[in-house]
């Protein structure tokens, strides 16, 4: 039934091959799963035990004995050696005395102090270069602030100027009635028009001087 | 005379559970002589006198928890033993009081095992060894687990071991076995 199963679903797998990436890898189950119970047909098989001599009994007694006192002998041993290493020895050493643990601690530290002198010198320089960096730009910034300000100040005097100029034409109180007698003295005419061929004529009664002319000739 | 033909996967186990045997007794059999069946395999003898029994609650059915003065290969253990994991095996048998006397006279006992406590290395991890560290003939330890069931040792300091675990084959218990090879 398993094997009928199967083999639809690789036939199935077949026919989707060509255009699906729908792929089956059959590895397991050549025999019978594990959860099956046992096939009818095996179902009163015995198996037949080979039949041993107690000569042979004896000596694979004596052959498996000692096979596993040697491997268990040869697995305390790597033991022990393994422990008795990471406690003596980091690396290479197999016994360190307390001196020549002293002696390579200070190396370490002699080692560690060149290399901590190094990189101070390199990360004052280095600091150095970016303070240098950091002014020259502060003091960029200040010049062009400067700068902005003067020009700023320049554009106020010179407003301030323009003004003062203005003030002198203002109409004042005092001023008043003779800017009046002025204005009256002097009146602007802002009306203008315009003909087809977009000449303008100030003035509220002004003509164009073909008419002005003809009209002056009427009269 | 009828024949009796047995069908089916063989067994080693021969004989009735602890408590077949025990509950059909008077005062539980004790004082009587069970047997493995599975322990006569060895030429010495072993065989159990029951001391006391315990019946245990009916969560555990054909088990039974019963005291004995163990003899295992001819040896009888000094302290009393409980028999109560293995009671269920239906492994045991029962010695007729006649026949109790003959049955458990002790002719000969194991002999006792006396293991060297040191034993050669395999040969290359002795290569090794002698590379790293310079000695001529480096020995590794035995490893051995005490247990009050074992009726071997180690050897004690000084005392002569009857038997080296050997790298190798070492020497046969059958020659006959390696006519042709070796």
């Amino acid at each position: 039934m398993l094997r009928s199963a199967a083999t639809n679903l690789l036939r199935q797998a077949d026919q989707n091959l060509g255009h699906s990436s729908f792929n089956l890898q059959f590895v397991r189950y050549r025999r019978k799963p594990r959860w099956l119970p046992v096939a009818k047909s095996k179902m009163f098989r015995i198996p037949e035990h080979p039949e041993q001599s107690d000569e042979e009994k004896a000596e694979l007694l004596r052959l498996h004995n000692h096979y596993r006192t040697q491997m268990r002998s040869v697995r305390l041993f790597l033991r022990e050696e393994a422990q008795r290493i990471r406690q003596t020895s980091s690396a290479d050493h197999l016994v360190m005395t307390p001196e020549e643990e002293e002696a390579e601690f200070q190396k370490c530290v002699a080692i560690n102090d060149e290399w901590n002198k190094k990189i101070s010198e390199e990360r004052n320089q280095r600091l150095e270069a970016d303070l240098q960096k950091t002014k020259e730009f502060v003091d960029e910034r200040l010049e062009a602030f400067r700068e902005r300000k003067e020009e700023h100040i320049e554009n106020i005097d010179a407003i301030v100027k323009a003004e003062k100029e203005m003030a002198k034409t203002f109409i004042t109180r005092e001023k008043l009635d003779e800017a009046i007698e002025t204005a009256l003295a002097n009146p602007i005419d802002y009306n203008f028009s315009i003909d087809l061929k977009r000449n303008m004529y100030h003035g509220r009664l002004t003509r164009p001087e073909k008419e002005q002319r003809q009209l002056e000739a009427a009269n | 005379m009828s024949v009796v033909k047995l069908i089916g996967r063989k067994t080693d186990f021969r004989g009735k559970t602890l408590w077949e045997i025990v509950g059909n007794l008077k005062n539980f059999g004790v004082g009587r002589v069970v047997v493995r069946n599975m322990f006569e395999r060895y030429p010495e003898k072993s065989f159990m006198r029951i001391l006391k029994v315990e019946a245990v609650p009916n969560e555990e059915i054909r088990k039974v928890k019963v005291t004995v003065e163990k003899t295992f290969r001819g040896v009888t253990s000094q302290k009393p033993v409980v028999i109560f994991s293995s009671s269920y095996k239906a492994d045991f048998k029962l010695i007729p009081k006649d026949e109790e006397a003959e049955y458990c006279k002790v002719s000969n006992t194991k002999k006792q095992v006396i293991l060297s406590p040191e034993m050669d290395l395999p040969p290359l991890l002795r290569e090794f060894v002698i590379d790293e560290t310079k000695q001529t003939n480096p020995r590794m330890k035995v490893h051995f687990k005490e247990n009050l069931n074992k009726l071997s040792r180690l050897a004690k300091e000084g005392e002569k071991p009857n038997l080296e675990v050997p790298i190798g084959l070492g020497t046969p218990v059958s020659p006959k076995l390696y006519e042709n090879c070796l």
